[in-house]
């Protein structure tokens, strides 16, 4: 057992590529840059806390279902390749309870929103789900990245309603965070406390991810040249 | 000795005080005012929380597919130097993303992640291996559209139910529908000619006559501006459905779905 590092953790991964490009070499060094970065930012454009909207709410909220999404797709397809059939039963029991924890959280957040729902965004995960290795180490990468992003919105919703609701799910992020360390032979717990990502590096590491994808045009409106 | 004593001292003050708590049971115990406690807010209940989870159904009937990225080569076994088998464009001669139907994945002897595909060449029926990278991410459809040329008919099946049948028109003698495993790759609407009727599907198969017919050749499923001709030999190899039954399949069936012309 050792102590767990961005590096170790998604070695020849997505996320590594991403965050290096992002931030610099390892985690630490990154998450440093990230809280000296993110405390300027909250100072420079956090609202003070009467002037925020409900809108800001929805904002948030909206940010945390295009993540969920993110995360319900990316179990989901590595169970629907069959990626998850080639790994041990712990393994499979693991990603499958994963998979159908990141649904029940997208379902019930989409519901909360309604309308205001933004919609699932295009996902290529470039290989990332399509090994057992590959997949898994994401997977670390990617539920440590869920419990910052959580710990950095939950105080910033204004109803407090919301707020415990996100606690809840802040807890089982970090269990699965500890479980995913725990298939991949890290220290469950990688440190005394965890770091708070703001919004924007969040968006940051997701996009060097390249991981959303484009929308596909798949319907033209031109003359069709089919041999009829 | 004396450590012996002071627990079984502690142990009777505890049992007398758990005694005299057991035995008031009709009255809730006071809290002094003092005790912090007390002072506390109700709990705040939660926005929301999350149903129960629901483990993913085992899903007989799925199909992948995925967009092609990259012009790039597609080769006989997943490997940098194995033979070529064609290329695949990033788009389609209708201007739409070119897509391909997944078959198989597997880690080339480069050790990079290769993808089998179906390849929308001549002769149909032809795969081939991409590197993962050139291709981008997944999608999944779980229909089947099933072309009958001797019956003249069309089966559209979701999860292996049949959810769609019509009548269509086939191939002529001269110039048949082709045979085998294809899938839809595109969706064309609101252009100007009747004779397509008003919604059009690309397919993967290629007529294997008409092979300088303009944009390859590629046989379409579509509506028609002579529906008394249904069903029958009538087409070059299209596939022909009445204006309401290419509607109607228009709503059910999406891109990527797998087709069988048999």
């Amino acid at each position: 057992m050792f102590d767990l590092t961005l590096e170790q953790v998604d070695q020849d991964g997505a996320f590594l590529d991403a965050v290096e490009g992002a931030f610099g070499r390892s985690r630490a060094e990154f998450l440093s840059k990230a809280l000296v970065t993110g405390g300027v930012l909250l100072g420079a454009l956090a609202l003070p806390r009467r002037a925020r909207s409900q809108e800001d709410d929805l904002s948030i909220l909206n940010f945390d279902l295009a993540f969920e999404y993110l995360q319900a797709t990316f179990y989901t397809e590595a169970e629907q390749l069959g990626t998850v059939d080639a790994m041990t039963a712990e393994q499979a029991l693991w990603a499958r309870t994963l998979g159908s924890h990141e649904r029940a959280h997208v379902k019930i957040i989409k519901s909360v929103l309604g309308k205001a729902a933004v919609k699932r965004p295009a996902f290529n995960f470039g290989g990332a789900t399509d090994t057992p290795e590959s997949f898994t180490k994401t997977a670390v990468a990617m539920e440590d990245l869920t419990v910052s992003l959580l710990v950095g919105q939950a105080d910033r919703f204004q109803s407090p309603d919301l707020v415990a609701a996100v606690f809840t799910l802040i807890t089982t992020e970090a269990r699965h965070a500890t479980w995913a360390r725990r298939i991949e032979g890290f220290t469950p717990i990688g440190k005394a406390f965890d770091d708070p990502m703001t919004l924007a590096e969040v968006d940051k590491v997701v996009a060097t991810t390249n991981f959303v994808d484009s929308k596909l045009k798949t319907v033209a409106e031109g003359d069709p040249r089919f041999t009829g | 000795m004396r450590g012996i004593l002071l627990v079984i001292g502690l142990l009777a003050i505890g049992g007398v005080a758990g005694a005299a708590v057991a035995l008031d049971f009709d009255e809730p115990p006071v809290r002094p005012p003092t005790w912090p406690g007390a002072l506390l807010p109700e709990p705040v209940e939660p926005a929301f929380t999350p149903g129960r989870p629901r483990p993913l159904a085992r899903e007989e009937f799925l199909f992948h597919w995925a967009s092609v990225r990259q012009r790039v080569l597609a080769r006989t076994i997943p490997a940098e130097d194995a033979p070529t088998v064609g290329y695949l464009e990033t788009m389609t001669p209708e201007a739409t993303t070119n897509v391909v139907s997944v078959l198989r994945r597997d880690t080339g002897s480069d050790g990079e992640l290769w993808v089998k595909v179906r390849l929308a060449a001549l002769p149909n029926g032809m795969t081939g291996w991409v590197p993962r990278d050139a291709l981008g991410g997944y999608g999944t459809v779980r229909t089947q559209l099933i072309v009958d040329l001797d019956g003249m008919t069309a089966t559209l099946l979701r999860n292996g139910r049949t959810i769609f049948r019509a009548a269509v028109g086939v191939g002529t003698s001269a110039y048949p529908t082709p045979t085998g495993k294809f899938y839809i790759r595109n969706k064309l609407r609101r252009y100007s000619s009747p004779f397509y009727g008003p919604l059009a599907f690309g397919t993967s198969a290629r007529s294997e006559v008409l092979t300088d017919w303009p944009a390859g050749g590629f046989v379409g499923i579509h509506g028609t501006n002579e529906p008394e001709l249904i069903p029958g030999p009538i087409s070059h190899g299209c596939i022909r459905l009445s204006n309401a039954d290419i509607l109607e399949l228009g709503r059910l069936m999406p891109v990527g779905t797998s087709v069988t012309i048999k």
